[in-house]
């Protein structure tokens, strides 16, 4: 490779992500934050230019007014408070399973994993839909129960008798939305806390505990000793993203809340999208993204002292359940995350199928009927359709974006790596220093999209992009842009690694052999990389196909994606139209599943963190 | 021999994984203030039988005996014994000084002796104003120190070294197996000395424990012959699950037992 090839090509590649970022990603960011400091309507860039717009300002006047509105500040408490108690609840339920995950070896363990990773990756508006159907569910079930012969037998007639008719069947009936929120945050985000401590835990290395019970330590003292401590950053790590996940909860808290909750996330929808009040929707977005931020920077300092507690040669301690207590453990845990992952779903998946007291298909030949006539009709099959089509489209842009950011990042760690030969030269070290501390910042700027809410993103696009040169508001395209900023950071994750994993040996010896350049990318890199792509490509389309919260905002009616026809469904009175949504989200929850599980089988490295 | 001047006494220990024999009838005894080496091959079940004198194993069959009480159903945090891991299992989230006091805090020590004793342990290994240090900045060397400061403050009856000198390279290997040599030798003399001058209520508690000037019964694991040479008074020597000749070094130079070990021992 010649000199002006050594810089053209990560020039040429470094430039597709950047100007994909600048353009889609912080521009309409900036957007929001000239929105939330100046008056709506003019702020051009001569304007900004003649301090015209300085007299205008009225950031603070409409900040005053929106801290002051006890309704917005009320919903700010919720959002932490909610948040606070998911975050509680889900780190009580996950870290006793996560010991029994992290301490024993057994059969159907993967499986099990799996299980109860899916509820991660399903869509919200899913996840939302089968919790809404839990509470008539156990009902059913419950007045099924009641009526059968063995309850009469077991309870008597007069016990039976008093709970069908007292509060305790009334008190299933109401669906206390509260619970149903805190039920489904806990369903989603258990697997994190899950993977990141069992994950941590099974690598803690046995001669640790058994250096502190040589030392007169009981389990008792070496588990608050040792053990304990150790975990401590990882289980904040967990909880803290844990937090950030809940906090910016959208689509369980809009169909599960109803009107009388709202986290900041659906205050921003409603705001914008209902009462066309954009500064005060981009005051809350600007909150928002400060809070995601700063939360986001103490994740990754946790990080770090993850790695540092890490010990250094990897050994996992896994070991076979011996004692009838520790078989006992595991039965439990199972049982547990069959129950709490596999029910809702299992639950979706019946009501599904399930009309007027038997079961048939007739919802989902109903998704492909207009029964009711309706000219604004516009057909399940189309808003499938079209998902698939914004899935491709996402799959690609984020493979091209995603797979030359990871270049990029791997080229400027090469030059870190040549900064040892550099030393010598003198302005030379000055070029190399600063192409560290930029390879180094690379990383972070590229996971930034992940940390911000896609109804943030999609409030900025629309009040940016609605313009010529770069008009995308009745684009096809928004969408899929959108959904590339989510995705594209997966694609990053997933092949850098496997770029890293190629030593440049390899890549010498072909050159060696009289490849170009360009046949050494096909045959050597290329081949090397192909799995993690294709694990981009699924995260890509997973991501593409259940995102809810964006499509809402910038979606038009004939470009309606599956997760907003199930979200309109759900709003519309009828059983045929809950049925049709019932169908719809399981034919969704079944194609993510899908994608997922061939995912984690062909994921190579025992990586099991987020 | 009388089992009465035996302080350790393994007898007939089976181990097994699954169908696999990893030992098979090993006997071996350790008279008080004795340093044994365990010499074998990798994979020969050295660390399994030290692991099974620790209480981290239960053996299939047999029993080890302590000063002729069974240990068999003792758990491994009330035998008083020390090891030290080939890997060292320094604890990342404490410091030198917490490190070395751990088991000093175990047993509920005064702050106040905890502090002295783990100043004293400092000063044995020659890392004196290391205390502060988190695990991560220490050398190879150091980590073996402070691991090796660890595991004798709380005043075992009993320290097992697992290749303590396994994790470090050759240069570094030969410089602290003469250090290490040293500061074995001098807990083992000087132990109830150096305590007689700080408190008295350390004294009286020292000498309880251990009779004036008899050195800690030592066992040293090695794959090794020049380091076990180097350091022993008895060499076992092991080979696939098996002991195959336990004398002193002079006999197993002049009369190795069989082929095994005479090759073993490149004679």
């Amino acid at each position: 490779m010649d000199k002006r090839d050594k810089y053209l090509i990560p020039l040429i590649v470094g430039f597709i992500p950047f100007i994909f970022l600048l353009l889609f990603y912080f521009y309409p960011l900036a957007g929001i934050f000239l929105r939330s400091f100046f008056d709506q309507n003019d702020f051009t860039f001569q304007s900004i230019l003649s301090f015209k717009l300085l007299k205008q300002a009225v950031f603070f006047t409409n900040f005053l007014k929106i801290f002051q509105s006890s309704r917005i500040l009320s919903i700010i408490w919720f959002t932490f408070w909610q948040a606070s108690v998911s975050t509680i609840l889900t780190l009580i339920v996950a870290l006793p399973c996560s010991y029994v995950m992290g301490t024993f070896e057994f059969k159907g363990k993967k499986l099990i994993m799996t299980l109860a990773t899916l509820p991660f990756v399903l869509p919200t508006i899913v996840v939302a839909t089968s919790f809404q159907i839990i509470p008539s569910l156990i009902q059913d079930i419950t007045l099924l129960l009641l009526n059968s012969q063995v309850v009469n037998l077991l309870l008597g007639e007069h016990i039976k008798n008093s709970l069908l008719d007292n509060q305790f069947l009334n008190f299933l009936k109401n669906e206390n939305p509260m619970v149903m929120i805190f039920f489904a945050h806990v369903f989603y985000n258990f697997s994190v806390v899950l993977r990141i401590t069992s994950s941590f835990w099974s690598s803690l290395s046995k001669d640790m505990k058994e250096a502190a019970s040589i030392l007169g330590a009981n389990n008792f003292q070496t588990f608050f000793k040792i053990t304990l401590p150790l975990l401590k950053p990882a289980i904040f790590a967990s909880a803290m993203l844990v937090f950030i996940f809940c906090f910016s909860s959208f689509g369980v808290v809009l169909i599960l809340g109803g009107p009388s909750f709202s986290t900041i996330e659906v205050e921003i929808y409603r705001q914008a999208a209902h009462l066309f009040n954009l500064p005060v929707a981009s005051i809350l977005s600007l909150f928002q993204i400060l809070f995601t931020f700063g939360m986001m920077l103490l994740y990754t300092r946790l990080q770090k002292k993850i790695d540092r507690f890490t010990p250094e040669s990897e050994k996992f301690s896994l070991k076979k359940p011996y004692s009838a207590i520790e078989k006992l453990l595991i039965f439990l845990s199972v049982l547990f995350i069959i129950l709490l992952c596999g029910f809702p779903m299992a639950a979706l998946l019946l009501k599904s199928i399930y009309y007027k007291g038997s079961l048939s298909l007739i919802f989902y030949r109903e998704l492909f009927l207009n029964s009711s006539g309706s000219i604004f009709y516009v057909s399940p099959i189309v808003a499938i359709s079209n998902s698939l089509m914004f899935a491709f489209i996402t799959i690609i842009m984020a493979l091209i974006v995603g797979s030359c950011a990871a270049i990029l990042i791997k080229q400027c760690s090469y030059t870190n790596e040549n900064l040892e030969i550099n030393r010598n030269f003198g302005i030379k070290k000055n070029i190399a220093s600063l192409q560290t501390l930029f390879g180094k910042l690379l990383e972070p700027i590229f996971m930034l999209p992940l940390s911000t809410s896609a109804v943030t993103l999609g409030f900025g696009m629309i009040i940016t992009l609605d313009k010529p040169p770069l008009n995308l508001r009745t684009s096809l395209f928004l969408i899929p842009i959108i959904h590339t900023l989510v995705a594209f950071p997966f694609v990053v994750r997933a092949v850098l690694p496997a770029l890293k994993s190629i030593p440049l040996s390899l890549k010498e010896s072909a050159s060696i052999m009289g490849a170009s350049p360009f046949r050494v990318w096909l045959h050597i890199e290329l081949p090397i990389i192909a799995r993690a792509l294709s694990i981009g490509a699924i995260f890509a389309f997973t991501v593409s196909l259940g995102e809810f919260g964006a499509a809402l905002f910038a979606a038009r009616p004939e470009f309606t994606t599956m997760p907003i026809t199930i979200y309109k469904l759900l709003g519309q009175p009828g059983i045929m139209n809950y049925g049709q949504a019932m169908a719809m989200s399981s034919i969704l929850m079944l194609v993510t599943s899908i994608g997922f599980i061939f995912i984690e089988n062909i994921r190579q490295f025992g990586h099991e963190g987020f | 021999m009388n089992s009465y001047n035996n302080e350790l006494d393994i007898k007939n220990i089976c181990f097994k994984q699954g169908a696999d024999n990893i030992l098979l009838n090993i006997n071996i005894s350790i008279k008080k203030g004795q340093l044994l080496s365990i010499l074998g091959p990798s994979g020969c079940g050295k660390t399994t039988l030290l692991r099974i004198i620790a209480g981290f194993e239960k053996p299939y069959s047999g029993e080890i005996l302590f000063r002729e009480k069974n240990m068999s159903n003792l758990p491994t945090h009330k035998r008083n014994f020390g090891m030290m891991f080939q890997d060292f299992a320094l604890f990342p989230h404490k410091n030198v000084f917490q490190n070395i006091s751990f088991g000093l805090e175990m047993k509920k020590l005064p702050k106040k002796e905890i502090a002295l004793r783990v100043q004293e342990m400092l000063e044995l290994v020659n890392l004196e104003q290391y205390g502060k240090r988190d695990i991560r900045e220490l050398s190879g060397g150091e980590r073996q120190r402070v691991a090796l400061a660890r595991t004798l403050a709380p005043s075992p009856d009993l320290i097992m070294l697992d290749e303590p000198l396994g994790a470090l390279d050759r240069q570094l290997r030969e410089r602290l197996l003469s250090d290490l040599c040293f500061i074995l030798n001098r807990t083992r003399e000087k132990r109830t000395k150096r305590k007689i001058a700080k408190t008295e209520e350390i004294k009286s508690r020292i000498s309880e424990k251990n009779e004036v000037n008899k050195p800690i019964t030592t066992i040293w694991v090695t794959h090794d012959h020049n380091e076990a040479f180097a350091v022993s008074d008895i060499v076992c020597v092991m080979g696939s699950g098996k002991v195959e000749q336990i004398d002193s070094i002079e006999n197993l130079r002049n009369s190795p037992a069989n082929k095994v070990v005479a090759d073993f021992l490149g004679l």
